[in-house]
């Protein structure tokens, strides 16, 4: 990518300096978009990075306003995984991407040990893209249902009115159990388990979950 | 009228029942009385999910005001509820929750389907949408629109209610509740496929786009 007057001014975010004084070579490049400095950073040390800039005096990117994820239209180019950071005290935003290759591995670092709201900003990436957290501590699809087998509809191999035929997706929501959507975790119960009515405590001892089919393997690009 | 029978048969003959309700002066009489009683005081069940559920509730508010018709009361539990009112798209989420709710409403009971990604999945012609209520739960009156005024909805109203005036107590097929088939499926797969196909501006979008 060549380097415009935009990106060159990237390059002296105060961030970015100290990001590549600190980081070395993990930090790839650096561009400035709509006013926004984007940093994209080596994917196996995100954790490192992310942790150095909430953490670092002069730094205090404190609140993680959304993680998300880009696969763009060329099949060449790698997905992203971008971080929305906020320095509340400084009023001062940083982009962060990791680049996933998509002949690789879509798996990357959780951040839920740094940011706690992470956990439903990833588990809606790995719903929406298919990309794994390592060592995020609940993983499973948030916005479709934990049973939905069509893949994952942000991607660009996926067609826009699913993968199955409407009577089918007919079929597997109207079988869907509306009441099997809370896990025990999240209700907020757990530790009040002995105190409730005998038959809900049935029915969570049971499990009320619908059994979870193995999603389809699309960790390459097609 | 498919279950009328002449008296005439005699008195051995099977349909007593029927024949005691069959259209004659008095069921017709308390046909009209049951339902001027029913078509104007139907209790709606908003399940408002999207833009269309701000329209209807400018409907109910005082400008427009469904309570002339006899729908000021919303019940809110679908044990009291006469008509259920789907005002907006529905997700596959949904789907099993309004087929629920309408299980739930004693009959006699009717729906309406408000606004055009209720009715047809609208430009929600995606993987997360149903496409078309009607493949869920029967459905009685569509009102088109994208959202539909009050007025619009009004109309619709106004057909439910004579619709309800046209039924009499003869024809018990339409008080019989309709099922999920085995499959769990309200229609066969192919009707579905079929209501479910793309029209419109949808047509240029492939399956694999």
């Amino acid at each position: 990518m060549t380097e415009s007057p935009a990106a060159q001014a990237g390059a002296t975010h105060p961030s970015v300096e100290a990001l590549r004084e600190a980081f070395g070579d993990t930090v790839t490049r650096a561009t400035v978009s709509c006013g926004d400095t984007i940093v994209y950073v080596d994917a196996s040390r995100i954790r490192d990075v992310l942790a150095w800039l909430k953490d670092t005096p002069g730094q205090d990117y404190n609140y993680l306003v959304d993680i998300t994820a880009v696969e763009y239209r060329d099949v060449e180019r790698p997905i992203e995984v971008v971080y929305n950071l906020l320095s509340l005290e400084r009023k001062q935003p940083l982009r962060v991407k990791a680049e996933l290759p998509k002949d690789g591995p879509l798996e990357i670092d959780s951040v839920v040990v740094l940011w706690r709201g992470a956990n439903w900003l990833e588990r809606e990436v790995y719903d929406m893209f298919g990309i794994r957290f390592r060592d995020h501590p609940d993983l499973r699809r948030i916005l479709m249902w934990e049973t939905y087998a069509e893949g994952y509809p942000l991607r660009k191999s996926f067609p826009l009115r699913g993968r199955f035929s409407r009577s089918e997706q007919m079929r597997q929501a109207l079988n869907a159990n509306p009441e099997a959507h809370y896990s025990m975790e999240e209700l907020s119960i757990a530790e009040a388990y002995h105190n409730i009515p005998a038959d809900m405590r049935d029915r969570l001892a049971r499990g009320e979950r619908a059994k979870i089919p193995e999603p389809p393997s699309e960790t390459g690009g097609e | 009228m498919g279950l009328a029978s002449t008296p005439t048969s005699g008195p051995a003959a099977e349909p007593a029942v029927v024949s005691a309700v069959s259209p004659n002066w008095v069921t017709t009489r308390l046909d009209f009385l049951v339902n001027w009683a029913r078509s104007n005081s139907m209790w709606p069940m908003p399940f408002g999910t999207a833009c269309c559920a701000i329209e209807f509730m400018a409907t109910a508010a005082s400008r427009y005001d469904i309570a002339r018709f006899g729908m000021e009361r919303m019940s809110f539990s679908p044990r009291q509820a006469d008509v259920l009112l789907c005002a907006g798209r529905l997700p596959f989420k949904l789907a099993p929750v309004i087929r629920r709710i309408y299980d739930q409403m004693p009959q006699p009971k009717w729906v309406i389907s408000m606004g055009a990604c209720a009715s047809t999945g609208g430009i929600f012609d995606n993987y997360a949408m149903v496409q078309g209520i009607d493949t869920v739960v029967p459905v009685d009156v569509y009102v088109p629109g994208c959202p539909p005024r009050p007025e619009g909805l009004l109309y619709g109203i106004l057909l439910l209610q004579k619709k309800v005036r046209g039924e009499t107590l003869a024809d018990r097929s339409i008080r019989v509740e309709q099922t999920l088939d085995e499959r769990g499926l309200r229609l066969p797969p192919e009707r579905i496929d079929e209501i479910s196909e793309p029209f419109g501006n949808s047509v240029h979008q492939t399956r694999s786009a």
